[in-house]
């Protein structure tokens, strides 16, 4: 799990780009610095599903049914952890 | 055939109606929403309860078989942090088709300013299967199916 938060941090600009992110049952939401910053190439070699839905700086990755999860370890990463 | 059945008493409503492009995309497979009259959301079958969200607005069953069914009550309800929702159920246990899983307030998460609309998808569905809609317009939690899934073919 560790390695898949890391991998979603990196696609999407790396850790200061992540002004906040949360995890609902399927879907990794982020509030971003940067969008440009995305890697979607790299958003689908770490596991995403279909397409990033983009909404201003935020954006929003279907990961499966574990999203709550990866959320908790990418906070997790981002604070220091 | 085995039957899905309707996690929820209230209208049935197509993916393509549902205002949100991961469920009417079919990022997460194809399903089908109910417009819920009442708050109350059951297990469509029986399995284990693999996923309960920490806001307790959605929820994952596996079958013995594989088979999963994901359960989303209503639209952006992750915002409501659990306001108005209540588990009756807790994650990793084994529940029975028709058993009640979540109790919500369908007034106050509306009143909140969120859809209610709630999709009932199979997100993993094996390849070989297919899902087969119903053509009731009205279902019964725990009572109606909802959805079937069939075998086309058996691979390998």
């Amino acid at each position: 799990m560790r390695d898949k938060a890391l991998r979603y941090i990196e696609a999407l600009g790396g850790r200061e780009n992540i002004r906040e992110l949360d995890g609902c049952i399927t879907r990794l939401r982020a509030t971003l610095v940067d969008p440009s910053k995305v890697d979607e190439a790299k958003l689908r070699a770490a596991g995403m599903i279909g397409r990033p839905i983009r909404m201003g700086n935020g954006i929003q990755i279907v990961v499966g049914t574990h999203a709550e999860l990866i959320a908790t370890e990418i906070n997790k990463i981002l604070r220091g952890g | 055939m085995v039957p899905i059945l309707s996690p929820f008493t209230g209208r049935v409503v197509p993916l393509d109606e549902v205002p949100d492009p991961v469920f009417a995309e079919r990022m997460l497979g194809e399903g089908v929403a109910v417009d819920p009259g009442e708050g109350i959301a059951v297990a469509p079958i029986r399995g284990r309860l693999v996923v309960l969200h920490s806001a307790n607005h959605a929820f994952a069953i596996e079958a013995e078989n594989g088979l999963k069914v994901l359960v989303h009550i209503g639209l952006d309800t992750v915002h409501l942090r659990g306001e108005g929702f209540e588990r009756l159920a807790h994650e990793g246990d084994w529940v029975e088709a028709g058993q009640p899983i979540v109790r919500f307030e369908p007034g106050r998460i509306r009143a909140a300013g969120y859809c209610l609309l709630s999709p009932v998808v199979l997100p993993d569905l094996p390849e070989g299967y297919r899902i087969q809609h119903v053509t009731a317009s009205e279902v019964v939690a725990g009572r109606d199916p909802l959805l079937y899934v069939m075998v086309v073919s058996h691979a390998g």
